[in-house]
C-alpha cells in the first residue's frame, strides 16, 4: 500500500488562496492530499520554507501566486519565480528532484485551476513516488542543562582559570563594534552562577568562534569551545532567530544524515576530468555545490573551486577518489550545537571514507579540514585518515618542484588567513608558499596576519547582523589598503561573507565593499593553463 | 686555619656585587666573575628605583667602585666559568678569561681608541637603541674602566691601537684560563627579559613605538641614547600619551610563563611617575590585571602616583596594539573591566613590561655545578621556606633573581644571607666539620 503524497500549498492571500477558496465554494472535487498555508504573498515564500517542509516529510510543495502584472504588491510574485527557480536546483542537488516543487499562477477566480492543479500535482507525485527523507526527521533537540553539564565544560575549556583581564574583549572583533558583548563578562556570568542567563541569552550565539580571544588569553581560556559546549544546552528559537539564510544550509546538511538520500551532485565536473571510486587520495567537495546555488545572485562562480582542485590533481597525476553521494561535514552543525546530528552525519561519512580505501582526504574547504581532521577524531574516538588541506598538498609539491607553471600571471595578492585553516589549525604558510611560487605573483601582507588576522565576520551562518557588516567592511578596507590587486583566500566562505555586502540594504558604495577576490586553488589552477 | 679562605661569586650585578662585599669586608678572599666587560648589572641599566627614586647608579657605582678597591677582592669581568670540580671546603674552579684585546694593566680608561674606531653597533647595554664602537666600554661607569674590542665586529683596521697612547691595544691577545680553589660558591646569574616578539598582537619589533620597560628606562637615562630627552624614536616627537602594558608573557597558562615578575607594577609606576616628571603634559596609563605592590612602602608610591601625580591606571590588559603607518601612532583596544566597556585609545608610545625569565645559560650553569633547576629555570633551593639559599649541592648558594622573582631590597637581603652561609663553610671548614 503506497502512502498518499502529502503536498504542501503555500498560496498567497489574494489570488491562490482566494481561487482555492473559490473551488471549494464552487464544489469543484480535487485530491485531500493538500494542506494549505496562507500567505500574503507568494513572494513571501523562502526556500527554506520549501527545504524545511521536505525536510518534515512532505511529498511536494506547491507555490500559489498572482499571474505576472497582477501582482497584489507589484512584483513579489517575480520574487517567487526566481526563488522557485533557485529552490528547484537546490532540490535536484539533493536528489529530490525539481519535480517535487510547482510554481503556479492562479487567480482568484480560477478556482477550476486550482483543484486541476492539485489533482495533476497529486498524480505526479503519486508516480514519482515518496520523499524517501520523510523516515528520518533530524532537527536539532535541545538538551536540558545541568550544573553538572556547565561544570564538565568549565572545566575542559579552561573557564576557570579565567583572570578577568579583558583580553578577550579587547581583542574581539565584535567587542569593538558592540560594546555590549563581552567574552569576559559571559564568562564571569557562567561563574558567577547565572548560567541560565547566559545559556538563553544572545551572547553565545554572537561568538564568531574565531579563536582571536582564545589565542591571546594568557589563562588559555578556550572560550570558542565553552560557547560551543553552551549552544548545545541553549533553547533552539534563539538560535533560529538569529540564524542567518534562515538556515537553508544547515536545513539541507540535516537531510544528508538520511540513509535513504541519493544526491545528485557532480555536475559540475568537467569533461575529461579523471576521478574514481577507490584510490588512495579522497577529494571531499564539501558543500560548494549548494552554496554556489543559494548564493547564486552573487556570481561567484563558487564551482571553480572543485573544478580548479579536480585540475590540479589531475595535472599532478593525481586521480583522486570521490564520493557521489557525499554528506556535509557537519561543521555547521558541531559548531551550533547540534552534536547528536554531527555525530550520525561524521558516522555516515566515515563509512563513506572506508568504502573508497582512501588514506587519505583532501579538502579545498578548511572548515571541512579543521572538521576532519581534528574534530572526527576527538567525537567518535579514533580516526584513521591522513587530512590534508589543498594548500598543503600544494605546498609540498612547491618543495618537490613538481608544481609547474605555464605562463604565471602577473598581478599583487593579498592572502587573508581564514579562521579555521590559520588559528584553529596553525596553518600558516603553505597557502603562502604556494602563493609566492606563482611566476609573476607578488604577495602582499595585512597588518594583522597569521595568529593576528581578522575573522571575515560570520561563522555558520550564525550572528549576522549589522555588527559583523562593520567587522566585514573592516577587513575589506584592510585587505584594500595594502593596494593588492586580489585578495586570495583559501576559504570559500570568506568570499560568500564579503560578497554578502553587496546586497545589502541601503545598498553600501561598491567601492567599500568590493574587491575582486580568488581562491588559491583557482588562482593556482589559473597559473597552471 | 685554612690557606684558601676564599669564595667565588658567579654574576657581577647588584647581588653578586652585595654578597661579595660582605664576605671581603670580613677578612675572607673573593673571585667576582662576571661574562660582560663590567659588573653592575641590570641595575646599571636603570634610571632611579623605586620605591625611593634613588638616581640607581649613583647608589650602585660606589659599591662597584668598593669592590674595585678591595683588596680582598678579586673582579674577573669578560670571564665565565668553565668547570667545577670538588666539594665543600675545596671548590677547584677553571674560568675562562676571554681577551679583551687590551692589556688592562696598561689601558687608562681614557677613551681616545674610541673616538677612532670606524665601526658602530647596537649598544647592548642601551638595549640595541644607541649605538657603540667595536672598542667600548658598556658605560660611563663600567668597573673596571678598562676598554673591550667586541672581536665579532672588529675590522683589525688597528687604528685603535695606533692611537693608543697607553699603548694598551694588543690585538694577539688569547683567552687565558686561570684555576682557583674555593671554599664556596655562590651563584647570582640574575634575568633575561621575555621576548616580546613572542605576543604579536602588541607588535613589538613591528612598531617603532611600542617598547619594553628596559628600553624605556634606556630613554628616561641621562646617560641613554637621547640623554635623558624623552622622545618618540620613530620621529623624534615629545610624547603626549604613553600607556604600560603589564604582565607581558607572565602569569600565562600559554605562550608564557605561569610565574609573576614580582618587581613590574613597581616599576612601571616609577617610570609613570618619571614620564609626569619628564613631561608634566604627558597622559600616562597603566593597563593592569592585578597591582602587585606588597613591599613596604610600595602600595603608597602606587597611591602617591596616583594622586599626586595623575597616573592613570586601567584595570584592563589590552586585546591588540594596531599602528597607524603614516603617522606611528598607536591604538589600543581594550575592555574596560570596571566600567564594562570595550574601547580603543590613542597614545603615542606603548611600554610593554615583559616578565622577567631566567637566564637560559642557567642551564650550563646547573651542570657545570651540579645544580637543580626548576621547570621555568631557576635554581632550585634547598629548602623554600628554611634553606632558600642552600641548594642541593653543599656549598653552593644562591641568591638574586636567579632564585626567585624578587626587587633590589630583597636581592640585597639574600646576597648578605648567601654571603653569611658561604663564609660558615668557609668556618666550618677550618674546624674540618661541614654540614
Amino acid at each position: 500500500m503506497v502512502a498518499e503524497p502529502k503536498i504542501v500549498a503555500f498560496l498567497c492571500n489574494w489570488c491562490a488562496y482566494a481561487g482555492a477558496d473559490l473551488a471549494g465554494v464552487s464544489r469543484i472535487g480535487y485530491p485531500p492530499n493538500i494542506r494549505v498555508i496562507r500567505v500574503m504573498c507568494s513572494g513571501r515564500v523562502d526556500p527554506v520554507f520549501v527545504i524545511r517542509a521536505f525536510e518534515m516529510g512532505a511529498d511536494g510543495v506547491l507555490v500559489g501566486g498572482c499571474h505576472p502584472g497582477t501582482c497584489h504588491y507589484v512584483s513579489g510574485n517575480l520574487e517567487a519565480e526566481k526563488r522557485m527557480a533557485n529552490t528547484k536546483k537546490l532540490l535536484k542537488l539533493i536528489g529530490l528532484g525539481p519535480e517535487r516543487l510547482r510554481l503556479e499562477w492562479i487567480s482568484a477566480s480560477e478556482g477550476g485551476k486550482f483543484a486541476q492543479v492539485v489533482t495533476e500535482f497529486t498524480e505526479d507525485l503519486r508516480k514519482i513516488g515518496p520523499n524517501l527523507l520523510k523516515a528520518q526527521v533530524n532537527v536539532k533537540a535541545p538538551i536540558p542543562y545541568t550544573k553538572q553539564m556547565i561544570s564538565d565544560a568549565v572545566k575542559k575549556t579552561n573557564v576557570q582559570y579565567c583572570l578577568e583581564c579583558g583580553k578577550c574583549s579587547g581583542s574581539c572583533p565584535i567587542s569593538k563594534v558592540n560594546d555590549t558583548y563581552s567574552p569576559r563578562r559571559v564568562v564571569e556570568r557562567s561563574l558567577l552562577g547565572f548560567e541560565e542567563k547566559v545559556l538563553s541569552g544572545t551572547d553565545i550565539w554572537t561568538c564568531l568562534t574565531c579563536f582571536l580571544c582564545s589565542e591571546r588569553c594568557p589563562s588559555d581560556v578556550r572560550f570558542p569551545e565553552f560557547v560551543r559546549a553552551c549552544r548545545r544546552m541553549a533553547p533552539m528559537e534563539v538560535m533560529e532567530e538569529l540564524c542567518a539564510h534562515r538556515g537553508i544550509p544547515m536545513a539541507l546538511s540535516r537531510m544528508m544524515i538520511n540513509p535513504k538520500i541519493k544526491q545528485d551532485r557532480m555536475g559540475w565536473l568537467p569533461e575529461g576530468a579523471e576521478i574514481s571510486k577507490r584510490g588512495d587520495m579522497l577529494y571531499f567537495v564539501g558543500c560548494i555545490p549548494y552554496l554556489d546555488v543559494v548564493f547564486e545572485d552573487f556570481n561567484l562562480e563558487l564551482l571553480k573551486i572543485p573544478k580548479s582542485v579536480v585540475k590540479i590533481l589531475n595535472k599532478v597525476g593525481i586521480k583522486p577518489a570521490m564520493l557521489s553521494n557525499e554528506k556535509c561535514c557537519g561543521h555547521d552543525m558541531l559548531w551550533t550545537g547540534d552534536l547528536e546530528n554531527f555525530e550520525k552525519l561524521a558516522k555516515k561519512n566515515v563509512a563513506d571514507f572506508k568504502k573508497t580505501r582512501a588514506t587519505k582526504l583532501v579538502t579545498a574547504c578548511p572548515e571541512c579540514y579543521r572538521t576532519l581532521k581534528k574534530d572526527y577524531a576527538e567525537v567518535l574516538g579514533n580516526f584513521d585518515f591522513e587530512v590534508l588541506h589543498i594548500s598543503e598538498l600544494l605546498s609540498e609539491l612547491v618543495d618537490k618542484g613538481e608544481l609547474k607553471f605555464d605562463g604565471g600571471l602577473s598581478t599583487k595578492v593579498v592572502y587573508h588567513d581564514p579562521c579555521r585553516l590559520g588559528r584553529h589549525m596553525g596553518v600558516y604558510e603553505p597557502p603562502r608558499k604556494v602563493i609566492t611560487s606563482i611566476p609573476g605573483v607578488g604577495l602582499l601582507e595585512m597588518a594583522r596576519n597569521r595568529e593576528n588576522a581578522i575573522c571575515c565576520g560570520v561563522s555558520s551562518f550564525m550572528s549576522c547582523n549589522k555588527y559583523s557588516k562593520e567587522v566585514r567592511m573592516d577587513r575589506l578596507r584592510e585587505a584594500k589598503a595594502t593596494g593588492a590587486d586580489l585578495l586570495v583566500t583559501t576559504c570559500p566562505k570568506c568570499q560568500i561573507h564579503w560578497k554578502c555586502l553587496t546586497s545589502e540594504k541601503p545598498p553600501i558604495s561598491p567601492e567599500m565593499v568590493t574587491m575582486e577576490m580568488r581562491d588559491l586553488s583557482v588562482l593556482v589552477a589559473e597559473a597552471m593553463h | 686555619m685554612k690557606a684558601n679562605q676564599s669564595v667565588l661569586v658567579i654574576g657581577g650585578g647588584i647581588a653578586g656585587i652585595q654578597a661579595s662585599l660582605d664576605l671581603a669586608n670580613r677578612g675572607l678572599k673573593v673571585y667576582l666573575v662576571e661574562k660582560t666587560p663590567s659588573i653592575g648589572g641590570r641595575m646599571a641599566q636603570l634610571d632611579k628605583t623605586f620605591p625611593t627614586m634613588d638616581c640607581s647608579i649613583c647608589i650602585l657605582a660606589p659599591k662597584m667602585i668598593e669592590c674595585f678597591r678591595q683588596p680582598n677582592l678579586t673582579i674577573l669581568t669578560y670571564s665565565e666559568v668553565q668547570e667545577v670540580s670538588g666539594s665543600a671546603g675545596n671548590f677547584t674552579v677553571k674560568i675562562l678569561k676571554k681577551p679583551r684585546f687590551i692589556n688592562v694593566e696598561k689601558c687608562t680608561g681614557c677613551g681616545v681608541c674610541a673616538q677612532h674606531c670606524p665601526v658602530e653597533v647596537p649598544n647592548e647595554f642601551d638595549m640595541g637603541i644607541g649605538v657603540r664602537k667595536a672598542i667600548y666600554v658598556p658605560f660611563p661607569q663600567a668597573v673596571p674602566l678598562k676598554y673591550t674590542i667586541d672581536e665579532e665586529h672588529c675590522l683589525k683596521c688597528g687604528l685603535c691601537q695606533r692611537m693608543c697612547q697607553a699603548e694598551a691595544v694588543d690585538l694577539n691577545q688569547k683567552p687565558e684560563v686561570a684555576h682557583l680553589n674555593v671554599d664556596a660558591i655562590i651563584v647570582a646569574t640574575g634575568f633575561e627579559l621575555f621576548d616580546a616578539q613572542r605576543r604579536s598582537e602588541y607588535g613589538y619589533g613591528k612598531y617603532k613605538n611600542v617598547l619594553i620597560s628596559l628600553e624605556f628606562e634606556r630613554l628616561l637615562s641621562a646617560s641613554g641614547p637621547t640623554g635623558g630627552h624623552l622622545l618618540r624614536l620613530s620621529d623624534g616627537r615629545i610624547p603626549k600619551r604613553i600607556a604600560f602594558i603589564q604582565c607581558v608573557g607572565s602569569r600565562s597558562l600559554k605562550g608564557g610563563v605561569s610565574f609573576c615578575s614580582s618587581a613590574c607594577c613597581m616599576y612601571a609606576t616609577k617610570e609613570a611617575i618619571l614620564i609626569r616628571e619628564h613631561i608634566p603634559e604627558c597622559e600616562v596609563y597603566i593597563f593592569y590585571n592585578e597591582l602587585k605592590v606588597f613591599g613596604k612602602g610600595y602600595q603608597d608610591f602606587v597611591t602617591g602616583a596616583q594622586t599626586h601625580w595623575g597616573v592613570k591606571y586601567i584595570r584592563a590588559l589590552p586585546g591588540e596594539v594596531v599602528q597607524d603607518s603614516k603617522t606611528g601612532d598607536l591604538t589600543l583596544w581594550y575592555e574596560d573591566t570596571i566600567e564594562n566597556v570595550t574601547r580603543s585609545i590613542e597614545v603615542d608610545v606603548v611600554v610593554l613590561c615583559p616578565a622577567l625569565i631566567p637566564r637560559a645559560a642557567n642551564k650550563e650553569v646547573g651542570v657545570i655545578l651540579g645544580l637543580e633547576l626548576d621547570e621555568h629555570g631557576f635554581f632550585k633551593p634547598k629548602d623554600p621556606l628554611f634553606a632558600p639559599v642552600d641548594t642541593n649541592v653543599l656549598g653552593v648558594f644562591i641568591c638574586g633573581y636567579c632564585q626567585s622573582p624578587k626587587d633590589i631590597p630583597e636581592s640585597v637581603a639574600e646576597a648578605s644571607a648567601a654571603a653569611a652561609r658561604a663564609a660558615e663553610v668557609i668556618a666550618l671548614s677550618a674546624s674540618k666539620e661541614v654540614h
